[in-house]
């Protein structure tokens, strides 16, 4: 089965659902439209410059393109997932990158070397698709595993430091707010991993199936991309978690809410 | 001198310096804003600040901030509210590894039923006293304490103050009656 063409007339006609939101958001008085606007407009640009983007770095496979694709994509991840916070500390960008970089890279590629066995490894009509599936995902684990371990340290900053004050030590102290921020993070993947199949068919399968894919291979990969995202979410969000600890500590193990700034 | 701190600031506020001898309380009085806190904060090296820290010879880096912080005990004024029973806390605080083979907790006249209700539910005389009963029990080598009794009625108010004499406190109050009660010597800022 081929797919069907999709016309930029039957596009527009998908945007009017978000003219619907639009109108709703006016009339609840939600002010949330000018941020549809925008969200919808970029993912316009962003998804037409990616299929743009992809076509030569598909035609070409050279590794050094694949990569380049790769690492800009990791860059852009990280940085995303820290700037979606409410609240920021220095070093925070850095935190981002790093825990992106370890929850998404590796998880990728166990996946095409050793699972899919594809072969180079970094094929790129393997490697990309999946890293963006596993990076979309860790970035939302991260952005809450940060978000909430900052919170927990400047609303709970009693708690952590009536622990300090008996002789705790950061890790000690800091254990439940890092428990806490690790398992927000997770919540979403979980929760996905418990409805999928029933509630909803993922968008990865969704494009199989409608692109030919017998459903059965489509939910195989299905299967292979939720336990890759798990894993990168789990790995992303407890370094990024970890980072933001030792950044909001020093080393006389003491809280430094002074280097957590609010944002906007 | 047991503790001593000296050139101890924090941005534009300077503190005196300071020796407390072993037994002794050192009574500390002065307006709202004067930096009494903050000062009993630095002391515990819960704030970074400048100056020299030391206990008994040894300075704040050689015992680091836990080790520094099992022997010189901050007791805030409001103790947090926290989403569990004073008894889990407890638990909690025993875990520390700083704090193996701590002693029987005091009751400073708190019902017992007490230490198994969320301290979120507690009143803040009740959390005060559950705080100074925990920090009574681990007997630390000195005791920073921030009010005390500024939530207790007068009888609660003579039990911490029995359970705490003969101990080295650096003890921050605005009562100067309890002050001239209970300290050696008195610094006013």
């Amino acid at each position: 089965m081929n797919p069907i063409d999709l016309s930029l007339f039957d596009l527009a006609g998908a945007a009017s659902l978000i003219v619907v939101n639009g109108a709703l958001s006016v009339w609840l008085k939600l002010g949330l439209e000018r941020k549809l606007a925008v969200a919808s407009v970029r993912s316009v640009v962003q998804l037409l410059i990616l299929g743009y983007v992809l076509v030569p770095v598909f035609s070409i496979a050279h590794p050094a393109l694949v990569f380049g694709l790769g690492a800009l994509m990791v860059v852009l991840a990280g940085r995303a997932a820290v700037r979606r916070s409410s609240r920021t500390f220095r070093g925070a960008w850095g935190a981002g990158l790093f825990a992106m970089t370890l929850g998404a890279v590796p998880t990728t590629i166990f996946a095409t070397a050793m699972l899919i066995q594809v072969e180079p490894f970094w094929t790129p009509q393997y490697f990309v698709p999946l890293l963006g599936m596993v990076l979309g995902n860790a970035l939302t684990g991260v952005s809450l595993g940060v978000d909430t371990a900052l919170k927990g340290f400047v609303l709970g900053r009693g708690q952590v430091e009536l622990l300090l004050a008996f002789g705790a030590t950061r890790w000690e102290a800091a254990r439940g707010v890092v428990a806490d921020a690790v398992r927000t993070g997770m919540i979403p993947i979980l929760n996905s991993m418990t409805v999928v199949g029933l509630v909803t068919i993922p968008g990865m399968m969704t494009g199989q199936i409608l692109g030919g894919t017998p459903p059965e291979l489509a939910a195989r990969y299905q299967i292979l991309i939720l336990f890759l995202i798990a894993g990168a979410v789990g790995i992303g969000t407890m370094v990024a978690v970890l980072l933001t600890m030792r950044a909001v500590f020093d080393d006389a193990d003491r809280l430094r809410l002074d280097r957590i700034t609010e944002v906007g | 001198m047991l503790l001593t701190a000296r050139d101890l600031r924090w941005r534009e506020i300077c503190w005196p310096d300071l020796s407390v001898a072993e037994g002794e309380i050192v009574g500390i009085s002065g307006p709202s804003g004067a930096g009494k806190s903050m000062w009993l904060r630095m002391l515990a090296a819960l704030e970074k600040g400048e100056g020299t820290l030391a206990l008994g010879g040894r300075g704040l880096s050689e015992l680091g901030g836990p080790g520094w912080r099992t022997q010189v005990l901050y007791v805030p004024q409001d103790p947090p509210a926290f989403d569990a029973s004073g008894e889990e806390v407890w638990a909690r605080l025993c875990s520390l590894r700083a704090r193996e083979g701590v002693r029987e907790r005091p009751a400073l006249g708190l019902a017992p039923e007490l230490w198994s209700r969320s301290m979120a539910e507690l009143s803040g005389g009740e959390r005060q006293r559950i705080v100074l009963a925990m920090a009574l029990a681990v007997e630390p080598v000195v005791y920073l304490l921030d009010e005390p009794t500024s939530a207790l009625d007068e009888e609660s108010e003579a039990l911490v103050e029995a359970a705490l004499a003969g101990r080295t406190c650096v003890w921050v109050s605005h009562s100067r009656a309890q002050l001239e009660r209970v300290a050696t010597r008195v610094i006013a800022l």
